[in-house]
């Protein structure tokens, strides 16, 4: 369970010709721009915007593209588990074990020597994942 | 645009009349391509989203079975390969009651609950022999969950390849708008399998581990079916706490172990008070707690109905508290933010307690939910 999740290649071959061919001809469109520019010193601004832009879009999309990681949903989380001594107020947290449940006596407190038990077992998010459940509710 | 000029070395390679020929041409083509194939294409490319997402529900299903076969192995030490066995459960299918005359189709959803039940556990004993009771209940969640990702997949390779046989938008339009869903929930039961395989507690246990925290020290004793109850002084009333037996992965019969802490009592309880899980809608903040009327007891509904029977036999109102998450939280591991709504939960039973009872009333208080990893 701990391997890590396999990379599957999300590069569709149709795509990428549609976006080698937007991208060969945008540069050809800014090249001919440039040459007139040269030649006649007429600047033509909207063809160079649009050049530029259609480079910028099928850079982004061919980067869009690019092969990512895929999420099963099988990835190890970060559990901990919280024991908390029943007499003092002794707390530590740990990673989980297996073996681990809440409200399970385990090994005498440190400090008192009382029993312990279990009081949580808790499943850390991500900070990515929190941020953006902050932002939907915003 | 060039003409009469000598020409340039660049304008030999892109003369402009040439490049705007090149644009109108592509142009017309798109147009063109789109006017007669438009709808192919647009079917072709969701075809494809989809097969993507088949292909990510494979990934799942045979994960899911990879993880089930040596959860077996680790846990059950068994003295055979399991492979053969789980592959054949995997493909177990439960045939609902004919509901066409809907009288006594709870009893018999009932019936057939129970024998489910009894049929996955014998079989879970047969293929890890060493597991004791806890690790036979989890084994069976860890079963549960491979046979949903497996039940999942098909389905979808079903609708698949059917929508490519026929080439019917309608059918592979339905297939990509739902799919979203799906792989949620497929992601939910992913998650839920690797909870299962380690014991660890999972956002529907909440209801349980509310229970749980009340009945901390107090004795214990079987009432139903995998249910345990414990009688807890609250505010000077009487509380019956129940949950499911834990720490293995169990949903008892809440239903008739209310039925039976009435039947004790004479019917004579001032309040019963039902605390579950509740899906949360989006924007709402995961953990919140919410009250109201009713049996908050999900699944088929056979344990609902018999707390509503039993509730109208005896006139006792039955509460709810209710914990909110999202699908993907219910079966996956316990967050913390869950832990804050369970403190707030408690808080909320004891207000309802003390608002709407008296001192000498006996109140049910019934934590519902799978209490896999928690104790009582």
């Amino acid at each position: 369970m701990s391997e890590k999740p396999p990379v599957v290649k999300k590069m569709s071959s149709l795509f990428l010709i549609v976006i080698f061919v937007m991208l060969a001809l945008s540069i050809a469109a800014l090249y001919q721009a440039l040459e007139v520019y040269r030649n006649s010193g007429k600047f033509d601004l909207a063809s160079i915007t649009l050049s530029f832009s259609a480079i910028a879009l099928s850079s982004y999309m061919f980067f869009q593209m690019r092969a990512k990681p895929m999420r099963l949903g099988f990835e190890m989380q970060k559990v901990f588990t919280t024991i908390q001594c029943s007499n003092c107020s002794f707390t530590s947290t740990r990673t989980f074990q297996r073996g681990d449940y809440i409200l399970k006596e385990i090994e005498p407190c440190p400090q008192c020597n009382n029993k312990m038990i279990i009081s949580s077992i808790y499943r850390e998010v991500d900070e990515k994942e929190k941020e953006k459940e902050t932002k939907l509710l915003s | 645009m060039t003409s009469g000029v000598p020409p340039a070395l660049s304008q030999d390679l892109f003369p402009q009349d040439i490049i705007g020929w090149i644009f109108q041409l592509v142009w017309i083509i798109v147009f063109v391509i789109f006017m007669f194939y438009g709808q192919r294409i647009q079917t072709t490319i969701m075809l494809k989203e989809i097969a993507s997402s088949l292909s990510r529900l494979k990934l799942m299903r045979d994960r899911g079975r990879k993880i089930a076969i040596s959860t077996i192995q680790e846990i059950g030490k068994p003295s055979e390969d399991p492979t053969s066995r789980v592959d054949r459960f995997l493909e177990h299918v439960d045939i609902e009651p004919v509901s066409l005359d809907p009288s006594g189709i709870i009893e018999r959803l009932d019936h057939l609950i129970d024998v489910r039940d009894v049929r996955f556990k014998d079989e879970v004993k047969v293929m890890a022999p060493l597991a004791d009771d806890t690790q036979v209940n989890n084994l069976t969640n860890v079963l549960e969950a491979a046979i949903a990702l497996n039940q999942v997949y098909k389905i979808i390779r079903h609708f698949y390849l059917m929508g490519k046989k026929t080439l019917s938008i309608y059918i592979i339009m339905q297939l990509q708008m739902i799919l979203p869903l799906i792989m949620k929930e497929s992601e939910a039961f992913a998650s839920a399998l690797t909870a299962f395989s380690l014991g660890q507690p999972i956002g529907d246990g909440v209801g349980s581990l509310v229970a749980a925290k009340l009945m901390q020290g107090k004795e214990k004793r079987q009432i139903s079916k995998d249910i345990v109850v414990s009688k807890v002084p609250i505010e000077g009333r009487t509380a019956y706490v129940l949950k499911a037996q834990g720490p293995g992965g169990n949903v008892g019969k809440p239903g008739e172990a209310i039925k039976e802490v009435l039947e004790e009592n004479d019917g004579k309880v001032a309040m019963a008070i039902v605390i579950d899980a509740a899906q949360k809608l989006e924007g709402e903040k995961l953990g919140e707690v919410t009250e109201g009327v009713g049996v908050a007891i999900g699944g088929p509904g056979v344990e609902k109905y018999k707390v509503e029977e039993i509730a109208v036999k005896y006139k006792v109102p039955v509460n709810a508290v209710l914990i909110k998450e999202d699908i993907g939280d219910v079966v996956s591991t316990m967050r913390k933010e869950l832990l804050d709504g369970v403190e707030a939960a408690i808080e909320r039973i004891n207000r309802l307690i003390h608002e709407k009872t008296k001192e000498g009333d006996i109140v049910i208080i019934a934590g519902i939910g799978n209490t896999i990893g928690i104790g009582q």
